[in-house]
Order: structure tokens, then sequence, then C-alpha cells
């Protein structure tokens, strides 16, 4: 188990490594100068042209490119990001402002998206056949064929709008300060960015669900005369989950990226709609420290999900 | 005692008989296309598609209205006998507007996803059948490609790139090969192990005539699907960007751009025909794909051979 950690967690290195190196490439080529990047306004605005040139030589940006990037990389382990072209505000404080708004809206969305996705699917395989896993499966198709905005858009026109039960959009109204205040906003991104979500994860239990009732342990459980919602819940459903957690994890690029168009339906603060305004804005460093951040991120999510796999499943060995 | 004639029995007997006759043809031309023909939901979404792009191929055929000309006195007018969609915010005909985006929206989807086929499956193919450190390379490359969230890689482009339609074709294409490569070289690892390659290889044929004239071939069937389903996919995020105003630039109709005015509350509230018209048809349009996909999945795949 310890090699293997070791070895999926090596593995990761050059794979970073490779990303950096193309972020960093696309910050070099992106029209502006590096140094408005790596130090604030104020301190630019002061410097006379000699002094600028100084510093262009004490930040080694007259170095060779390989030299620079290695800088540049040694300042990212230090946590040091750089600067926003258009507030001059370091990035990691933006992004750090705009995380918790982000993980609350994927979180949200994500319970939401199991419990239905698997409630759903596993109704489906044991009503295999019925009216109602064909209804399922047509309602998936079509989920899956509706571009993510409009769903939010028409969620927005019908809930908010015309029945008036939930607020427009935005996270938090001056005033509010509790948390329950600002539930009412969470529901509808949560639960739209959810719906979207619960396709996959219904078509991949029901699957999963069908595969683990046709194992032996079930038809064992059936001669011991257990009852019949025992099996399916206790027995099957348990096994079959296992694959379904995997999926999970493998969906959290897409809920990355899913909360970048949803946040802007609704206006909702977090990572996504600061990468867009970002984007709209020509800011190249906030752009490709974002995105940076949310690879790393992903990259990480897998590792964690393949250990947990590996924990779970003792048949599964690196290569 | 004579056994009860089955239904199977009396459709022998109608072929003998026809034999008999002269007057059997050989069985239809190709098993597949006939699956395909009996799979309902494919049939009637190949319809759709047929028919939208042949509607927008000719679009001045089927709308007199100009998508770009503007009449403010004509201004967010409701449906009506002469603009059966309405008419926008400046006086546009909606109907035109989806007619015409027709054109961009398809030509990204299917530009996009050819484009990505073109390199998925020439890299995939090549490399993996040549194996070694090529076929290492490119697979951690794609490895690198797809573990960004797709839609932050491609708004990562559109910013370094800049925003035209031809760019977001290239920027599709670059972040897209990712499936088509890993689904092309996993065919050919186990398509280049068989004999008839080895054959191939004895008579001394070079690789590339190997690879692509005589293995390609066969993987084609997967393939196809994926370009199907892939199509669907970037049509998907051409409106996704669009919306947002990253994609296609606005004053080029397409589906997406379209949907762009409905970030205004007041539009999306009071004046649904300027946009739920052109979000149907792109759900509808990705829905019919989705089920020719499928259909030719059941199709192509032996697994599901019935």
């Amino acid at each position: 188990m310890f090699i293997y950690f070791t070895r999926r967690l090596l593995y990761l290195i050059p794979m970073l490594l490779g990303i950096s190196f193309l972020i960093y490439l696309g910050l070099e080529l992106t029209p502006g100068d590096i140094l408005s990047y790596l130090l604030p306004p104020e301190a630019i605005a002061d410097m006379k042209p000699e002094e600028l040139a100084a510093m262009r030589e004490a930040l080694g940006l007259n170095d060779p490119f390989i030299i620079r990037y290695i800088y540049w990389l040694g300042g990212i382990l230090q946590g040091d990001f750089g600067y926003s072209l258009a507030s001059g505000v370091p990035i990691s404080q933006l992004v750090l402002e705009r995380v918790p708004a982000t993980l609350e809206l994927s979180v949200a969305a994500l319970l939401f998206s199991t419990f239905l996705g698997v409630i759903l699917g596993s109704i489906s395989a044991l009503r295999r056949g019925s009216l109602l896993d064909n209804s399922l499966t047509i309602f998936g198709m079509i989920g899956v064929s509706i571009p993510e905005f409009i769903f939010g858009l028409s969620a927005l026109v019908i809930f908010a709008l015309q029945l008036e039960w939930l607020p427009v959009g935005k996270r938090l109204m001056p005033g509010y300060d509790s948390y329950w205040d600002h539930m009412p906003h969470l529901v509808m991104p949560a639960m739209v960015l959810g719906l979207i979500m619960t396709a996959g994860v219904m078509r991949y239990t029901r699957s999963s669900m069908l595969d683990s009732l046709n194992k032996e342990f079930i038809r064992t459980a059936r001669s011991k005369g257990i009852p019949e919602w025992r099996i399916n819940f206790i027995h099957g459903l348990r096994v079959a989950l296992i694959p379904v957690v995997v999926l999970i994890g493998f969906r959290l690029p897409m809920l990355i990226g899913g909360t970048v168009i949803i946040e802007q339906v609704f206006q909702w603060p977090g990572i996504g709609n600061l990468f867009v305004n970002a984007v709209r804005g020509q800011n190249y460093p906030l752009v490709m420290m974002i995105s940076f951040l949310s690879v790393t991120a992903v990259l990480f999510a897998s590792f964690l999900i393949d250990l947990l796999t590996a924990l779970l499943d003792p048949r599964i060995k690196l290569e | 005692m004579t056994r009860r004639p089955t239904r199977l029995d009396k459709k022998f007997d109608i072929l003998r008989e026809r034999t008999e006759r002269g007057t059997l043809k050989a069985a239809s031309s190709n098993r597949a296309l006939n699956k395909l023909a009996s799979n309902k939901l494919a049939v009637l979404g190949l319809a759709f598609v047929t028919i939208m792009i042949l509607a927008s191929v000719f679009a001045p055929l089927v709308t007199q209205y100009d998508p770009q000309k503007v009449d403010l006195r004509m201004m967010l007018k409701p449906p009506s006998a002469d603009h059966i969609l309405g008419t926008d915010k400046i006086g546009r005909d909606v109907f035109a507007r989806i007619i015409y985006g027709g054109r961009i929206s398809i030509l990204v989807g299917l530009g996009s996803a050819l484009g990505a086929a073109l390199i998925g499956v020439s890299i995939g193919a090549y490399t993996a059948y040549k194996g070694g450190w090529l076929d290492s390379t490119f697979l951690r490359i794609s490895e690198v490609v797809m573990s960004f969230p797709q839609i932050i890689l491609v708004l990562m482009l559109v910013t370094i790139l800049g925003q035209s339609l031809m760019n977001l074709i290239i920027i599709f294409t670059l972040t897209g090969w990712g499936s088509l490569y890993r689904l092309t070289r996993a065919q050919m690892l186990s398509l280049r192990e068989e004999e008839y390659v080895q054959a191939l290889r004895a008579f001394g044929l070079n690789t590339f005539t190997i690879c692509f004239k005589h293995i390609l071939p066969n993987a084609l069937g997967p393939i196809m699907v994926n370009i199907t389903l892939s199509t669907a996919m970037f049509i998907l995020q051409e409106a996704g960007l669009s919306f947002l105003g990253l994609g296609v630039p606005l004053n080029i109709p397409t589906w997406g751009n379209i949907l762009n005015v409905a970030q205004d509350l007041r539009i999306l509230q009071n004046y649904w025909w300027v946009w739920l018209p052109s979000a149907m048809t792109i759900s509808l349009f990705v829905l019919a794909i989705n089920f020719v996909g499928d259909g030719l999945r059941d199709t192509t795949d032996p697994t599901m051979q019935g």
C-alpha cells in the first residue's frame, strides 16, 4: 500500500511540472510586460526607468527562459502567485476570497446529484424494463442534451421571476448575515448544477446495480431468506456503490467546469465568475493562474480517489 | 406425428418458394444499416438533423429575412404572420437568425469534431502501432490536456488566441482530440496483434499502409460513434461560450449568440420568443444527434448485435 501511495504521488510530479511549464509559457507569450504581473502596480508606478531596468535584472527577467521558469516555480511553491493586472491585488488573495463560494456550490450540487442519482439509478435497476425505467432513461438523455445555462435560465424564469419563491441570484445581500439568510440563494444554482450531473450518476448506478444484483452472493442472501429490500439495499447497493464513488471522483473536473457557466447565470461570486471576468478583461495572469490551480485541484482529487479505490478494492495495483 | 409449423418454418417456406421461382434477392446490402433503420429514435434523430442541416444550408429559400438586418421600428415584436418567431431587441427576425445561426453552430460542431478526429485518430493509430517512447510521450501529452477541466482550457486558449470563428474551431480541436486519441489507441493496440497484420508485415508493406489502410478501417465503427457524440458536445460548448459572450464574435448569428441576450432578466421574463426558440433548437438538435450516436453504437458494437 505504501509503495502504491508513493508511486502514485511520484507520478503526479512530472504531470504538474509539465502543466506548470505550459502555463508559464502562456504567461510569457501573452501580451503585456511580465513585470506588471510580478510586482504590485504601486511599486511600478513609483519607479524610474533605470530602476525598472535594475529591477528587471534583479528579478532575473534577463536570464534564460528556463532559469526564469524555475524562479517562477519557486515563487509558486512559496505561495506567491503574482498580481492581477486589473486590480493589482495579489492573485492568491483574489482566489482565496472566492474559493468558499465555489466550494459551497459544488459540494451542495455533488451531494444532491449523488443522492438523487443513486436513488433513481437503483430504482431503475430494480424495476428494469418498466415504464419508470424507460422514462428515466429518456429523461437522462434529454438532460444531457439541454445546455446547462438554458436549464438555469428556465429555472430562473419559473421559480424566481414567475413564482417568486427564490431570489434571482447573488450569494449574499447586504444586511443578511446568518448562514440561513443565504440558503435560499444557494438552492437554485445547486439544484440546477446537481440535476445536470444526476443523469450520469443515475446511468452509472443503474448498470453497476444490475451487475451486482446478478452476482452469486445475492443468490446466497436470497436463499438464506433475507427480506428482499434488505437484499437490494444492504447487499446489492453497497457493492454497486464502489464504482459509483469512483465515478463521482472523476466528475470533479466537470464540476469545476460546470460551475463556470452556472455561476454566471446566477451571478454567484465564485471562482468561475472570477475566471470569466478575467477572460473578458484579458487579465492574462489571473486566467493562467486560475487554470493552473484548477488543474492542480483536479490532479490531487484524482490522486485521492485512486487511493480511496485502492483501499476499497485490494485488487487494484499500479500497473 | 407432424410438428405444428412454427413461424420460422413459415419463413423458410416463403424463402424456399422464392428461391424456386428465382425471385429471391440477395440479402439487403448492409446489416448495420438495416439495424439502424429499425431504431425509431435514431431514424427520427437523423431526419431532424438532416432537415436542420438542409434548412440552414438553403437558408435564403427558407426565409426572406436577412438575419443581420436591423429594423428599429420592429423591436421586440411578438410572433406574428410576418415574423413567425417575432423580432429581437434591435428588430432582427428571430426565425431567420435561428436558420442562419444553424450554419455556424453546425459548422463549429461538425468542423471541430472532424478536426479532433483527424488529429486524434491519426496520432492514435500511428503511435499505438509504433509503440515505444513515441506512444508513451503522446499518452502523457493527452493526459496533460485531459486533466484540465475542458471549459477552463477552452477559455484560457480563447484569452491567448483571441475571439474568432476560426480560432474557436481550432481551440475545440486542440482541446477535444484526447478522447478520440484514447479510443483509437485502445482499438489499435488490440488490432495490431492480429495475424493479418503480421502477414502484411511479412509482405514488407510499409507502416503507413498497414496502419491506415489495413488496420484503421476495422476500428472505424466506434470512431464514427465518437465523432457523432463529439459534434453534439461541441455544439453545446459553443452555445455555452457564446452565452458568456466569449464564443463566436457576437455579430455573427449562432444559436448560442442568440441566447446571449437572455442574460438580461427583462428579456428573459417578458420576451420569451427572443430566446426560447433558439434554446429549443439547440436542445432538440443535440438530442437528435445523441439519438443517432446511440443508434450507431448499437449497430457497430458487436456485443449489442441482436
